[in-house]
């Protein structure tokens, strides 16, 4: 069994301040985490190559020919692992239409696969287009949003959160299932992979491989679909607001604020 | 009474239906319990700016068994037409029955906007349906402006869970699907003035390729440390009911904590009294039900992003330092609080 998982780095929010009276954004530290629920979705797979076996191949979210999240991967039990290089890495800016393509052409170059797990959301961004989009280019069913999963008799297996209650769902092989965030507590790296795998000694090192994206795609086409046209803050923190009302009045405006800052 | 907007209206209600060509914008219904969810009325009244600036039409996408009915919310809404496919197979969202219909109809239609709701149902299709058609697409747009020169949509998202926003647009494909934050926009005035004849589309079942195998006997969710927790809803001494305080945080899908007036009530164990001398936590939403908030409580809740406190007494200290402040009595409000959630 051949399982990809597809990780992405975000900057890590504790480094960010953001001003909302002057509108700007301070970066104190310029430290990048694996986005939560793509190192969930590593977890999932290494989870399944723990009970039933399987080749375990991490690919990046980005162009970005900077492999840290692929050695965080391979350090954490990942088999190999695949990053990208060309003039996509050129692009302002590579969105979730682009890299579907790079990436179900990369799925198609290792041959195919029983699994494709991600996060279903990037913590910066809260996008979740990915998963589904890559879904839809290779043909395959998708699971999104699951709290587990895993790989038996031909059939992915997942858990789903829904209106409350938490669903067994299954599809069959292949599949894409895209993995909440804090859905499974994720192990450590390693110490020794992680060492040798920053040193490039060893199997570890060897199994870190560079592709270029003009032999997969025509780098030409891949243009970004989506513009970014600025950016906007939230008015400053205003304390103390009162409902007033009847309860249940109160209790509809606090659902509409509620909804607004929980997502689910 | 000025009904003059009524032969506008009937006006245009003819041309909807005859004009060649496509486009227009459109959304897709979110149906809840037997009726449309306020997400997609709030997306229909978007969809309505944006058209009367594009000079476009609004088209509403309604998919469910026995939905027919809803159509006319739909138009109230601001919809100039209604699409129904009425389907025993699309009695529960399912994606290959939903995505087929929807992209036929997308494909036959050429619509220049697509909108869903970022629900659970909206956030499977929105995506496939933007790949499959080529198109761009927003998620979780929490305002919309209009690039009018060249018909764009832009949309503001929320980056970091709403820490500041981004704004996107895609400027050369089409369609340009969004998906809509719950909550974002206002729910528009519901005309009941307007109405019309949706037009019923045939339905070719297509099995699902997730099968629901039942409900997923013994699945716990894991622990997530309350310290790390994003929504916490925490009991004081005037919670009254901690069943209904269990709930709204099943409901918010947050932790359950307390102070230690909850503790001494047995609700809650040690590990999950917030207070300096406990636990300091520092999540998205911090509900307190019935926390008076002493010193230490409140200092411990210094890093919450969203403060709501509901407590009868309007002297409690949780109010200074609290966002949203209800002064009622928790039982009172709860039960209607779970109940407007569900929708
Ligand atoms: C609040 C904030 C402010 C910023 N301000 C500035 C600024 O003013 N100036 C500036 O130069 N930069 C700034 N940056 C940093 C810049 O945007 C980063 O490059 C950014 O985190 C990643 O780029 P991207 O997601 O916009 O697009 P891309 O870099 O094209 O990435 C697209 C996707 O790929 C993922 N990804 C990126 N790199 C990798 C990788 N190596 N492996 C796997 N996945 C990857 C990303 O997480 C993303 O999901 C800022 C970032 C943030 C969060
Ligand atoms: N790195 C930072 N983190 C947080 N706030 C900052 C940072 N840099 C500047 N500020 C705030 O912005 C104000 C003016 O900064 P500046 O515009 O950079 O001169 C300062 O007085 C700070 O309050």
């Amino acid at each position: 069994m051949r399982i990809i998982v597809i990780l992405g780095r975000v900057l890590d929010p504790r480094g960010i301040v953001v001003n909302r009276r002057r509108g700007r954004i301070f970066i104190n530290r310029e430290e990048y985490i694996i986005n939560p629920a793509d190192r969930c979705a590593l977890e999932a797979a290494l989870r399944i190559k723990d009970a039933a076996g399987a080749e375990v191949v991490a690919l990046p979210r980005g162009p970005l020919p900077d492999d840290d999240v692929l050695r965080q991967a391979l350090a954490t039990g990942a088999d190999r692992a695949v990053y990208f290089v060309g003039q996509v890495a050129n692009l302002p800016y590579a969105d979730d239409a682009v890299m579907t393509r790079v990436l179900a052409a990369a799925v198609e170059r290792l041959g195919g696969a029983d699994l494709v797990l991600t996060g279903s959301t990037t913590l910066d961004t809260g996008q979740g287009q990915l998963g589904p989009r890559l879904a839809e280019a290779l043909g395959w069913p998708q699971i999104v949003g699951a709290w587990d999963v895993e790989a038996v008799d031909g059939k992915a297996r997942a858990i789903l959160l829904r209106d409350d209650d938490y669903l067994a769902v299954e599809a069959d092989l292949p599949a894409v299932v895209t993995v909440l965030p804090g859905a499974l507590k994720p192990r450590y790296p390693d110490g020794v992979r992680l060492i040798n795998v920053y040193k490039g000694v060893g199997e570890v090192a060897a199994a870190l491989e560079e592709w270029d994206v003009s032999d997969l795609v025509d780098e030409a086409a891949l243009q970004p679909l989506l513009e970014k046209r600025g950016q906007d803050f939230p008015p400053e923190r205003e304390r103390g607001v009162r409902l007033e009302g009847l309860p249940a009045e109160m209790a509809q405006a606090l659902a509409d604020a509620l909804r607004q800052r929980v997502c689910r | 009474m000025d009904v003059s907007y009524l032969d506008l209206l009937m006006a245009q209600q003819e041309e909807v239906t005859e004009a060649e060509g496509g486009g227009g914008i459109w959304v897709v219904a979110d149906v809840v319990d037997g009726a449309v969810a306020p997400v997609t009325l709030e997306a229909l009244g978007a969809a309505r700016t944006l058209a009367d600036a594009l000079g476009a039409y609004v088209y509403g996408v309604l998919l469910g068994q026995g939905v027919a009915g809803l159509a006319q919310t739909l138009y109230q809404a601001g919809a100039d037409g209604v699409r129904v496919a009425d389907h025993p197979a699309l009695a529960r969202f399912a994606l290959e029955p939903y995505l087929k219909v929807l992209a036929d109809l997308l494909e036959a239609e050429q619509p220049e906007v697509v909108m869903f709701g970022a629900t659970a149902q909206g956030q499977e299709l929105a995506p496939r349906l933007a790949q499959r058609m080529g198109g761009g697409l927003v998620e979780h747009a929490t305002a919309v402006s209009l690039d009018e020169t060249t018909r764009t949509v832009q949309a503001t998202f929320p980056i970091y869970g709403g820490e500041y926003f981004e704004i996107a647009a895609c400027p050369e494909a089409r369609p340009q699907f969004l998906t809509i934050e719950p909550g974002a926009f206002p729910v528009p005035f519901m005309d009941t003035y307007r109405k019309g004849e949706p037009t019923m589309l045939e339905v070719e079942p297509v099995e699902p390729a997730v099968r629901v195998v039942g409900a997923a006997e013994g699945f716990e969710p894991p622990v997530v440390p309350l310290a790390q927790a994003a929504v916490i809803v925490a009991a004081g001494r005037q919670a009254g009911d901690f069943e209904l305080v269990k709930r709204l945080a099943t409901a918010l899908g947050g932790r359950v904590a307390g102070d230690r007036g909850a503790r001494d009530a047995g609700w809650i164990g040690p590990e999950q009294v917030v207070d300096v001398r406990g636990v300091t936590v520092a999540p998205q939403v911090y509900v307190a039900v019935g926390i008076r908030g002493d010193t230490f409580h409140n200092a411990a809740i210094e890093g919450a992003k969203f403060i709501v406190a509901i407590h009868p007494d309007p002297t409690a200290p949780i109010f200074e330092v609290a966002d949203l402040c209800l002064e009622a009595d928790p039982q009172e409000v709860l039960p209607a609080l779970l109940e407007t959630l569900k929708r």
